[in-house]
């Protein structure tokens, strides 16, 4: 399952709270729950990936 | 393919159809055009000419009563025998030039058998003629040397009149034909596009309004925040999907502040 999926939501709400969560869920239209049960196929973690950098760089 | 590059294509491909049919139409509008065009030029004339030959014809056979009824008087004789002998050269060169246009087969082996009586009918008038002359204008003894003998070739120039109006009648019934053919052929195309043009706009439509229908549904679900199950499947490369996808990306977020939140 997405485990290291929703890591990376959980991560994103240490470094920039809730609101990076739900910036985070928007841009991959995933929310962590949902994230948590996709597999972790490389497509899926770069989306996620690619969402958190632009997140980062709108920081 | 987004919506408005539809609606545009479905809006260049009917003007380019109709554009299509129009010269399609006037094509064959000028062929029937053509068609009157080459009756007019053809039997419609030979029929008249026709026409004037049969009324020259009747006109020298009275120049030649005119002749046996006037020509004691020697101006009269000289102005009707000068009349009768135009009259006569002017039937034979018109009866000559229609034989040689006709396409008919049969009209001309009339029209034949119509110059080769003239001919004969032609030296009888010149031998009653003379009889005429010499017989101190016996005009009874001249009509007797002719008398009926123009019978057969006005018979012959009366079947060719009929003959090359008939020709007239089936041609102009041909074209007539081919006239409501156009029209008709017209009429169904301009339908069928008609028809084809409003199923592409019908198909286009109702596969827009469906799924912007699904995506109110999500929208009023949204609105209740009744996220629960919520699964939004509107794919599609147009505005309707790209649309989808950002309903999509607020319902994760959504859900996404809700599971913080608990």
């Amino acid at each position: 399952m997405g485990i290291q999926l929703k890591n990376r939501f959980e991560d994103v709400g240490r470094e920039m709270g809730s609101s990076g969560r739900m910036k985070l869920a928007m841009l991959t239209k995933m929310s962590s729950v949902q994230a948590g049960s996709l597999e972790d196929t490389a497509a899926n973690l770069k989306l996620v990936d690619d969402a958190i950098a632009q997140l980062r760089k709108g920081m | 393919m987004k919506i408005s590059s539809k609606l545009i294509g479905l809006s260049l491909g009917s003007v380019v159809v109709v554009a299509g049919l129009a010269v399609t139409l006037v094509g064959e509008l000028k062929s029937v055009s053509t068609g009157y065009n080459n009756l007019l030029q053809g039997s419609v004339r030979q029929a008249e000419a026709a026409r004037m030959t049969q009324v020259d014809f009747k006109k020298q056979v009275q120049e030649w009563k005119d002749i046996l009824l006037r020509g004691h008087d020697a101006d009269d004789l000289a102005k009707y025998t000068g009349q009768f002998h135009e009259q006569e050269a002017k039937v034979k060169t018109e009866a000559r030039a229609l034989a040689g246009s006709v396409e008919d087969p049969l009209t001309r082996q009339l029209l034949n058998e119509f110059l080769v009586a003239d001919d004969k009918l032609s030296a009888n008038y010149q031998t009653a003629y003379s009889a005429y002359v010499k017989g101190k204008f016996d005009f009874k003894a001249a009509d007797k040397i002719v008398r009926g003998q123009d019978r057969p070739p006005t018979d012959l120039f009366d079947k060719v009149v009929e003959q090359l109006n008939t020709r007239v009648t089936t041609m102009v019934a041909a074209q007539e034909a081919a006239a409501i053919e156009v029209r008709n052929t017209a009429l169904i195309l301009a339908g069928a596009l008609l028809m084809l043009v409003s199923l592409i706009g019908f198909i286009v439509v109702r596969g827009v309004l469906t799924r912007l229908g699904r995506l109110k549904a999500v929208s009023d679900r949204l609105a209740k925040a009744d996220i629960d199950g919520l699964s939004i499947d509107i794919s599609g490369n147009d505005e309707v999907g790209e649309f989808g996808q950002s309903m999509k990306g607020v319902a994760a977020a959504i859900e996404e502040l809700l599971s913080v939140a608990a």
